[in-house]
């Protein structure tokens, strides 16, 4: 019997789907964030390459093909989501019963997903509708009010996309029980610097003179 | 003299729908290498003979006492009480049916999991008694001997998010126990065949790797190493026609020793 082109049946892809744009997602965040965190070294450096993307329109279809991204990851990833009456509470009185890191860790990405969701779209928005990309168009945005949303945002990002990480690696096996401590440990870590290049990056941006 | 240990004990039973389900408290000794089967006994024995709790090997060996101990499930036969606090939870596991206290029903999950998944070898060949039986790779019985140490006791399954919420989800033990039938070369299941029976969301794509039923496995088996393997394989079976066989082939290997 010749194998059918196709698994049987019309069974759904949507957990390779939700894995493929996750792990796009998670890469594009990776260099985002270290492009962004250049403003530490020089914002000139940050103007140069802000301007490289702009000339070669690479952020203009890029800004928006991600948060179409966004919106896939999420839609995909929402059906596993506690939305369901009553999910919500019996998962987080199960997470508080357990005491098991890893079960939290899951309802951590649950929250940081509506945040980014909601910011992602405002953050691409506001960006992209005040083109040239420009160091001191940021330190603008960031003295009119948008210090608190980056503060809130950029620790959210980091955690979806380091737990994610660390969560693709395991349900795959690629991070198996023997080396579980040692890949989280090491994402905690890659978490951190990563958060502090943000803030770095981003106190840089307010004391701009 | 030991410490005073304070239990609070879930008490209920569906026979006698009109009285409350409540914690009920009592207060025992402790006594050196005391586990709590041993102290449930000593409670039973004198001082609430309407105590219901299951037991039967008293080693970790039947599955059969699997309770949720301070909130986390475990065997009682397997849990000393110096290593609780002086002030001991207990309930029956969730997810399965309660027969009563802490009895609950996991012969008839396990039995509908057992078909669901068609836990058996899937050969072609006919059983020829005569013939001597044919011989396996040491490592290889080794392996599928160590997925087979799975008790059936419950715990995994009460310890996981995803069966609590999703009434509907196969649990760790069921894809271990495909796991075991994957890598055994008397079974002749394709790839396609286990994507037929646990490539959605109520089977492996359920999983959300919350990893508790690897952390409160009383035999310690590798749960989600073998939940990777197997996510692995199906979901790489899901995308056959959509991306070239020789990246399939290539995102396959895992680079454990393991047929997968």
């Amino acid at each position: 019997m010749i194998a059918s082109s196709f698994p049987a049946g019309a069974r759904s892809r949507l957990d390779f789907w939700q894995v493929a744009s996750g792990a796009i997602l998670a890469l594009f965040i990776c260099v985002h964030l270290i492009l962004e965190g250049s403003v530490v070294i020089s914002p000139k450096l940050t103007d140069g390459i802000a301007w490289l993307l702009e000339a070669t329109c690479v952020a203009q279809i890029a800004a928006p093909c991600l948060v179409l991204l966004i919106l896939f990851h999420f839609w995909i990833a929402a059906r596993k989501m506690p939305f369901r009456a009553g999910e919500l509470g019996v998962f987080v009185r199960h997470s508080r019963c357990l005491r098991e890191a890893d079960t939290w860790l899951w309802l951590v990405q649950v929250f940081t997903a509506v945040v980014i969701l909601a910011g992602a779209f405002f953050h691409v928005y506001t960006v992209m509708t005040d083109l040239p990309i420009t160091v001191a168009g940021s330190a603008k945005r960031l003295h009119s009010g948008w210090m608190a949303f980056h503060a809130v945002f950029l620790p959210c990002v980091i955690l979806h996309t380091g737990i994610g990480i660390y969560r693709l690696a395991v349900k795959f096996g690629i991070c198996s029980k023997a080396a579980r401590n040692r890949v989280r440990a090491t994402i905690w870590i890659v978490m951190g610097c990563y958060l502090t290049l943000g803030t770095l990056a981003l106190s840089r941006v307010w004391f701009l003179e | 003299m030991g410490r005073n240990l304070k239990f609070e004990i879930f008490r209920y039973n569906p026979l006698t729908p009109d009285i409350q389900p409540c914690m009920r408290t009592y207060r025992l000794e402790e006594h050196p290498s005391m586990t709590l089967f041993i102290a449930l006994n000593m409670i039973r024995e004198r001082q609430d003979a309407s105590l219901q709790f299951d037991f039967c090997c008293r080693a970790g060996i039947c599955g059969s006492c699997g309770m949720v101990i301070n909130g986390r499930p475990g065997l009682a036969c397997h849990t000393q009480t110096c290593d609780l606090p002086n002030h001991i939870a207990l309930h029956p596991l969730p997810v399965f049916k309660l027969l009563g206290d802490l009895c609950v029903d996991t012969g008839v999950w396990f039995r509908n999991m057992g078909t669901k998944i068609e836990s058996w070898i899937h050969t072609a060949k006919a059983f020829e008694p005569s013939v001597p039986e044919e011989r396996m790779d040491n490592a290889l019985a080794n392996h599928i001997f160590e997925l087979d140490r799975c008790i059936e006791c419950g715990c995994c399954v009460g310890a996981c998010g995803t069966a609590r919420m999703r009434e509907d989800f196969i649990g760790a033990t069921a894809i271990n126990r495909l796991a075991r039938f994957h890598i055994d070369p008397r079974d002749n299941r394709s790839p396609a065949d286990f994507y037929d029976i646990i490539g959605d969301d109520t089977g492996i794509f359920g999983c959300m790797g919350l990893l508790a039923c690897d952390n409160v496995c009383p035999k310690n088996l590798p749960l989600q190493d073998q939940l990777g393997i197997m996510r692995r394989m199906v979901t790489i079976e899901s995308v056959r026609g959509i991306i070239p066989a020789f990246i399939r082939n290539k995102l396959q290997g895992c680079g454990c020793k393991q047929k997968c």
